[in-house]
């Protein structure tokens, strides 16, 4: 691509290093930041750089924060005896979503990959460790991807956690919901038959 | 007694109609059309007879049977290959296209519609290739042996190839968290405690299957070996597996300290071989070159029987270079054994220009001969 001018081929590579954007994509948002007000361009590159520049970890459940702990950890209306484990932030969101959950969350920051250099020592497990010693926390819930790595995690933290004081389940992993069964694939029907849930009516 | 062998159950019928390829190999761009009963590839060598037949092997088991890098079966000057095969199964047409760039992608599609797994294509359209390499079971390592049993089972059993893909992507975790400990002077226990864990299920099942395959084709297999050496002496294999007497859990234990001095996992499935014997004595030392060829081909033999039991159809037979094993009159002996009892659709190629002409008058049976020169086909 032939640019005109240096100040937009600058702008424009600025943009496509962003996932999922192209080149053609990030012409398109430069062209459209020409045409606006100056001050909109101002609002648009402030907004980035404080978010960048304040944006945190929570020093509790690691999620993202704009304070030192997060609005989840310090919300007194939550149930502290139960910690949701889970890899990343946009679990966390995706679980808050769903409305259904109420106690607090632990990011782990990944899953174990020795493959990819990644070992315990380099997820948030000690810090899991600590927050359950405490005594507070009496059910562990982890929400992690069924892969190999995933189960992974979850068999090491069970390992981990099994002379602690804590009851520990995981997700319920099955066929989805508006889903027909001829769709799903064997694993996971195979599993649902095998872990099948009573039913009960609700009067 | 061929009763014995082949039951009569009239399968279901698999095979391939035509045949279109697109850079693969010497082939540029090439439609070849088959009939359903025997096909009879003949040319000089180094025409593209064996490629011919390696397209039909990646049409049925997504890659090639002699070479693992995509970039040695792409034609040289090309950056892409392409194979289209229309086949015949279950009474309906189905057709299957491989699209492949090497080193960036490969797309199967199968009626227009591409896997998102590749291993869901495997055992759909059942495959056995009989080709002069063939001898590599018994001549080299264990490798070539497993490789033998997980062709075969993943064909057989898609469970078996997921189970497989799993317990070996736990091996490769398990190898990297122990050299990277040592790297960092630094042992997890319950880390490697864990991948024991995982593995044990897997393991356990692929086991059972690869024991239970061997157990089944055993009898055949020794019937085969007859007919085709019309020799006296006794053939057998054994399974070769620490899991007979041991539990993995055990033998993973057991060898932990090994382990962490090389950084890698020293027992398991991946581990297990076959032991080949002639009159008891080990088959690679003791038997001639004539009687490995045979003990190979019974072998082969064995595994299409196999599957063609378990998936009521009997699987494409591709017979490379045959007369390389077997002299005129045994190759009849097999073909009128193998023609006799349903046994699908055979493709041979041969050197020869009426070789297989000859043997085939007299068996009365639907046959058609392609020769093949510098990767084109003339019907």
């Amino acid at each position: 691509m032939n640019f005109s001018s240096k100040l937009i081929e600058e702008a424009v590579n600025a943009f496509a290093s962003l996932p999922s954007i192209g080149k053609k994509t990030a012409l398109r948002l430069v062209l459209h930041l020409i045409n606006q007000d100056k001050e909109v361009t101002g609002q648009f590159a402030e907004a980035i750089v404080k978010m960048r520049e304040h944006i945190k970890h929570c020093e509790i459940c690691h999620n993202i924060s704009d304070l030192a702990v997060c609005e989840i950890c310090s919300d007194a209306r939550r149930d502290r005896s139960v910690v949701c484990v889970v890899e990343g932030i946009r679990d966390v969101m995706a679980i808050e979503d769903t409305s259904q959950f109420r106690g607090l969350y632990h990011v782990l920051g990944g899953v174990i990959s020795p493959i990819e250099g990644i070992g315990p020592s380099d997820l948030y497990i000690d810090a899991l460790m600590q927050r359950i010693q405490k005594g507070e926390i009496k059910e562990v819930i982890m929400a992690i991807s069924p892969t190999i790595e995933g189960d992974t995690t979850i068999f090491y933290l069970s390992k981990k956690l099994k002379d602690m004081k804590v009851k520990v389940s995981t997700i319920a992993r099955g066929v989805s919901f508006g889903g027909e069964l001829e769709y799903a694939d064997e694993l996971t029907l195979g599993r649902s038959i095998v872990a099948r849930v009573p039913y009960r009516i609700n009067e | 007694m061929t009763t014995k062998i082949i039951n009569q159950k009239k399968s279901l019928f698999l095979n391939l109609e035509k045949l279109i390829l697109t850079n693969f190999k010497n082939y540029t761009s090439e439609r070849v059309n088959f009939s359903p009963t025997l096909n009879a590839i003949v040319g000089k060598n180094g025409m593209g007879k064996t490629n011919l037949l390696d397209a039909i092997y990646y049409l049925c088991m997504s890659k090639s049977n002699f070479s693992g890098n995509d970039r040695n079966v792409v034609q040289k000057t090309h950056d892409f290959f392409r194979l289209e095969g229309q086949f015949k199964r279950k009474e309906k047409k189905e057709k299957i296209v491989v699209k492949v760039i090497p080193g960036k992608q490969k797309i199967i599609e199968r009626n227009g519609t591409a896997y998102s797994k590749l291993a869901d294509h495997i055992g759909l359209f059942p495959v056995v290739i009989i080709a002069p390499d063939d001898t590599s079971l018994v001549t080299e390592g264990s490798e070539a042996r497993r490789r033998f049993l997980d062709n075969t089972l993943s064909q057989s059993d898609p469970n078996y190839l997921t189970q497989l893909m799993r317990y070996n992507k736990v091996i490769r975790q398990r190898n990297a968290a122990l050299k990277n400990m040592a790297i960092q002077h630094r042992f997890n226990a319950t880390l490697i405690k864990t991948y024991d864990q995982q593995l044990l299920e897997p393991a356990a099942l692929i086991f059972e299957k690869r024991k239970s395959f061997l157990e089944k084709i055993d009898p055949i297999f020794n019937e085969f070996y007859q007919k085709i050496a019309a020799h006296q002496e006794t053939v057998q294999f054994n399974y070769k597996s620490k899991l007979i007497e041991n539990s993995l859990e055990e033998l993973l234990e057991e060898n932990l300290e090994k382990d962490r001095i090389l950084q890698r996992t020293t027992a398991g499935i991946h581990k297990d071989d076959l032991a080949f014997h002639l009159d008891n004595s080990p088959l690679k030392q003791f038997a001639s070159q004539g009687q490995i060829k045979s003990f190979v081909l019974a072998l082969k033999l064995a595994q299409f029987d196999f599957l063609k039991k378990i998936k009521n159809t009997s699987p494409i037979l591709l017979l490379d270079d045959i007369f390389d094993k077997l002299d005129s009159s045994r190759v009849k002996q097999l073909l009128d054994l193998l023609l006799k009892n349903d046994f699908g659709q055979i493709f041979i190629t041969d050197t020869h220009e009426t070789r297989v002409e000859e043997i085939v008058k007299d068996l009365k049976i639907g046959y058609k001969k392609m020769e093949i020169k510098d990767g084109q086909c003339i019907d």
